[in-house]
């Protein structure tokens, strides 16, 4: 029996077409009158604003507000040397990378037994915990931390990575099972029937069946978590008693003060802070597309 | 046969991958954080200091204070703790939760009875008592609630009307003393085809910040809130906005983006703060000065500024003491901020210093400080209403700014609403 | 035959497998309810860091929690903060700005995002490139994106440049600071940032579509609309529910962008739910009463999530 395995390609095969793959080429070359237009009217909207990060990063900041509408400025580079001479920034990329990391493969761990157990179990149960997963999900991230203070005081957890680690967990995991969920539910169920009619325990088979046929929603899943948890401020910034363990998204938030906004070093930062991520993207490009719709399927 | 290699390839390509989420997994959660201290660890020689400082000069003042107070004492670390501004108050009020939090804290002077009133502060009343230049602070810088001492601050800041000389010369009008001269002012400069004024119209407590001098000027007081000089205010400053004069845009404004605006050169006069005097010197590419900002004899210009206070659960509470003792409340101290970031200086023999009295900038600021100066916030508002009462005004401010409401309504709404407030 | 359009519904892939033997069927099922254990781990982390916080919410919401109180026993209050709430005259006004919002955002990132989606289903650089660009604006925290559009829509900002410059107002457009355009404005600056998510969801449910169907359709002279309206939007139907219950509890608690772009002004135009509470809990210091607003959230909420849990079963159980 063949495995389905959810890409592009796989789709294509149950419709059976009989002449062996040349890959159908997805041609579509015609003229097309509004499309086209569209197309660069949305590239408009999306480069437009990143246009202006990247520029008003490179002025001086007597500039920012008199050239708001212009190109016509002298650019500098002084942000960038500010932003990149603060000794903080690697100690904060280093966290951030740890927080995200570490909040990535917590998340993981417990969000995907949860998406299975989900997926496999049609009860009330199940109608209930879809239910509550949404509503945790609508809970105001600012209404969890003082609750949360309260516990991590307790628990010394207060000012360590680990207690970050565990609140962006907290926050992340009901969207990490409902988008999980899905993916399991397409696994062939037979499959696993199979697997333990042959004598496989149930955790065998959920490691050796089930895990590896929904891997690309687990990468999928894992990058969307990633990067929300890269980006999460408000638990680091309370969490945190000592400066130098705030992450990147912290600093950011230092170039707004009750005195002013530095722009240039937002944007320069905004910027530096965003390149891993657009690494991180070409890496997962192909996953993030294919992955997704799985995902997001129920 | 081949699927099923296929399959064990995939299986392999898994286990690699989930053992290296494992083993990331174990590097994080076992990964020191680098610093571990932060809140008031309890060690005997080190004290930590929570600000939301982030400008570089502001950073620097907060940096000199930890090296006096460092050198003066051997052996004595101070740790400075940035939090943005935003969630200062919110982490100071959580932390008291789990009986933690900074031995110094300097934060928002009008925040003081939340922060005490949510238990963050403690008391420095004997401290206080006890200090030999208590004379030296005017009574509006020290912040009490129900015969406790609770912060002091080290310097004021407050509001001035700074004014393009330029412009001024082009359209050949002098710096206003008087309100009318100031209306006379902003017409012929909008005639001239320039912008008049700068403020801020945001609708929180920058806003009532802003406002107060313009409502006072009108005779407007908290003690007894009334509708009519409110909306003779509110009046005028729909004249501005409707002439051109004041851009509604004001509503969307911080105190920050009206004087970079007015900093590019083609706004007449910025109402805004003494700590600006680095950014008009930076980025202000003409002749400018400041004055009082014209708002009369009942007019009151708020003196604000941070507040400087001992955390409720500071191990080392005398430490703290010395420390504020020998930073912000020393003529030394106050003559760092004054120099480092313009500081207007509490002390008495500080703020008479010839950096003061002989910079036309810093005079002007003093001049309206010993005119007009006001208690921020107002003694008349009970202190669980500050919060309350700061936004209200803000709100309303900003919907007259806006043209949400006619001046008419925003006065009626206003009291309504002030009453209730100052009530409780 | 059915085209199987996409992944839209695992079973609707491998119909009912004949294997399933009626001997093993019992067994099966009873050893099948043993995977809800694999939810435990979830269950108990969640109870602890997540319903914790939740029921602390729900307690604030009917106690007297102020600066004053919050470290203390807390009062029970009943209602009041609900009532307190609706009696300052802020609640209502604040619900149907929440309404309006939500409305704008859902409506605009679901058909911008299903339009960026067909747009950039073409397999060429500009849409690769495009997509990049919508990817990083979705990573970019929302204090960058938020203080952007401020600029852009100032008075001397570029929209209002290119507007005046080609003659189509006198005067600038005031999109953040009149009541008529502020709440609007914002909504649609959200919307803005949530239809890149919105659009990679659509766009691999649209490149899930074999080419054949779409090659037979073109030799059929189907037209570009018709294969919108008859392949494209159907197969996407199953993500377009997850997609609305994300993009609405996403607008329902939005908060960011009216905090930096106008702070729920002028006046108090642009307050939602998510915005009241944060004003009543972290500016004005009553925490319960912030409570009771975002519990009202919840609630909204807690409708749609019944609606969504019953909807998704059913759909299921039929397929």
């Amino acid at each position: 029996m063949s495995i389905m395995i959810p890409t592009r390609d796989a789709a294509a095969v149950p419709s059976a077409t009989p002449h062996p793959r040349p890959r159908p080429r997805r041609l579509r070359r015609r003229f097309e009158p509004i499309a086209g237009p569209l197309r660069v009217v949305l590239l408009l909207v999306y480069a437009i604003p990143i246009l202006f990060i990247v520029l008003t990063s490179l002025k001086d900041p007597s500039d920012v507000i008199s050239s708001q509408s212009s190109f016509l400025f002298t650019p500098t580079l002084e942000a960038y040397t500010a932003v990149l001479a603060n000794q903080g920034l690697f100690i904060a990329m280093q966290q951030s990378l740890t927080i995200a990391t570490g909040t990535t493969a917590l998340t993981l761990l417990v969000a995907i037994p949860a998406g299975y157990g989900l997926a496999r179990v049609d009860s009330r149960i199940t109608t209930i915990g879809l239910g509550l997963l949404i509503v945790l999900q609508m809970v105001p991230q600012t209404a969890n931390v003082i609750p949360l203070y309260q516990i991590f005081g307790a628990w010394g957890l207060l000012d360590q990575n680990l207690g970050v680690i565990v609140a962006d967990t907290a926050l992340l995991v009901p969207f990490a099972t409902l988008l999980l969920r899905p993916f399991f539910r397409s696994v062939p169920e037979a499959l696993e029937e199979a697997a333990s009619i042959d004598g496989a325990s149930t955790m065998r088979t959920f490691w050796s069946v089930m895990l590896p046929i929904a891997r690309n929603g687990v990468a999928t899943t894992g990058t969307l978590v990633f990067l929300m948890s890269w980006g999460e401020f408000l638990y680091a910034v309370n969490f945190f008693l000592s400066p130098g363990n705030y992450p990147l998204s912290a600093l950011l938030a230092q170039q707004v003060s009750a005195f002013g906004i530095n722009w240039p070093g937002l944007m320069a930062l905004a910027v530096i802070t965003s390149v891993p991520i657009l690494i991180l993207f070409v890496f997962t490009y192909r996953l993030l597309r294919e992955g997704l719709t799985l995902g997001a399927v129920k | 046969m081949a699927v099923k290699s296929a399959r064990n390839s995939r299986i392999r390509a898994f286990s690699l991958a989930g053992g290296a989420i494992a083993v990331s997994a174990a590097l994080a959660l076992t990964g020191c954080t680098p610093t571990s201290s932060g809140g008031s660890a309890g060690d005997s020689d080190t004290i930590t200091v929570w600000h939301y400082f982030s400008d570089e000069n502001q950073v620097k003042v907060m940096t000199d204070y930890k090296d006096l107070f460092e050198k003066n004492n051997d052996g004595v670390t101070v740790e400075n703790v940035f939090v943005p501004y935003d969630q200062l108050n919110s982490k100071l009020i959580t932390a008291v939760g789990s009986k933690t939090g900074p031995d110094v804290v300097v934060f928002n002077g009008a925040d003081a009875s939340a922060l005490a009133l949510g238990g963050a502060l403690a008391p420095i009343t004997e401290q206080w008592g006890a200090f030999a230049d208590k004379n030296q602070f005017p009574e509006a810088v020290v912040h009490s609630l129900e015969d406790d001492v609770y912060a002091v601050q080290g310097y004021v800041n407050l509001l001035g009307l700074w004014y393009n000389q330029d412009i001024l010369d082009e359209v050949g009008v002098e710096p206003p003393t008087t309100m009318d001269e100031l209306n006379a002012a902003l017409a012929t400069v909008t005639a001239a085809g320039k912008s008049g004024i700068t403020l801020s119209g945001l609708p929180q407590s920058q806003g009532e910040w802003q406002a107060y001098p313009w409502l006072t000027s009108f005779g407007f007081n908290y003690d007894k809130p009334e509708a009519a000089p409110l909306e003779d205010a509110f009046t005028m400053i729909q004249s501005w906005t409707g002439s051109g004069s004041l851009t509604r845009e004001a509503v969307t404004w911080d105190q920050t983006v009206p004087f970079q605006t007015w900093a590019a050169g083609n706004v007449a006069f910025a109402q805004n703060g003494n700590w600006q005097l680095g950014t008009a010197r930076s980025d202000a590419d003409f002749k400018y000065g400041v004055v009082p900002l014209p708002v009369g004899d009942s007019g009151k210009v708020y003196l604000g500024g941070e507040g400087q206070s001992i955390g409720a659960f500071s191990a080392n509470p005398e430490l703290a003491w010395d420390y504020l003792e020998q930073t912000y409340f020393s003529e030394e101290g106050q003559a760092i901020a004054l120099s480092g970031v313009g500081s207007i200086p509490s002390r008495l023999d500080a703020a008479s210093a010839p950096e003061v009295t002989e910079d036309p900038i810093l005079a002007a600021f003093a001049q309206s400080l010993e005119q007009n100066g006001a208690n921020y916030p107002s003694p008349a508002v009970p202190a669980v209403s500050i919060a309350d009462q700061q936004l209200v005004v803000g709100q309303i401010w900003s919907a007259v700014i806006g043209g949400q409401m006619t001046p008419a309504e925003a006065a009626t709404k206003l009291v309504t609403d002030l009453e209730q407030l100052l009530a409780q | 035959m059915s085209t199987d359009l996409t992944v839209s519904g695992p079973a609707r892939r491998t119909p009912a497998p004949p294997g399933r033997a009626p001997r093993s069927g019992a067994r099966w099922h009873a050893a099948k309810r043993k995977r809800l254990a694999f939810a435990l781990p979830a269950g108990i982390f969640l109870l602890v860091f997540s319903f914790f916080p939740l029921a602390q919410l729900a307690r604030m919401s009917v106690s007297d929690v102020t600066a004053r109180t919050l470290n203390q026993p807390w009062e029970f209050v009943g209602v009041d903060n609900f009532v307190g709430s609706a009696a300052q005259g802020s609640l209502f006004p604040t619900l149907g700005n929440t309404i309006a919002f939500v409305l704008i955002v859902t409506i605009i990132g679901l058909v911008g995002g299903l339009a960026a989606a067909i747009l950039l289903s073409t397999s060429n650089l500009l849409s690769a490139f495009v997509l990049g660009l919508m990817v990083f604006i979705w990573a970019l925290p929302p204090v960058v994106n938020g203080s952007v559009w401020k600029f852009l829509l100032g008075d001397a900002g570029l929209i209002n440049s290119v507007i005046t410059g080609v003659g189509l107002t006198q005067d600038a457009v005031p999109f953040l600071y009149d009541d008529r355009f502020a709440l609007l404005s914002v909504a649609i600056v959200n919307s803005w940032a949530v239809v890149p998510f919105n659009a990679l969801v659509f766009r691999a449910g649209i490149l899930g579509i074999p080419a054949e169907t779409f090659e037979a359709a073109r030799i059929d002279g189907a037209s570009r609309w018709q294969e919108i309206r008859y392949m494209i939007i159907p197969a996407v139907r199953p993500t377009t529910l997850v997609l609305a219950v994300l993009t609405i509890v996403y607008a329902f608690r939005s908060f960011d962008f009216i905090f930096v772009m106008t702070y729920g002004g002028p006046g108090v135009s642009t307050n939602t739910l998510p915005f009241l509470s944060y004003l009543q809990a972290f500016v004005r210091f009553d925490f319960g009463m912030g409570a009771a607003t975002a519990v009202i959230s919840v609630l909204l909420v807690l409708v749609l999530a019944v609606i969504y849990a019953r909807s998704v079963r059913a759909e299921e159980a039929n397929s």
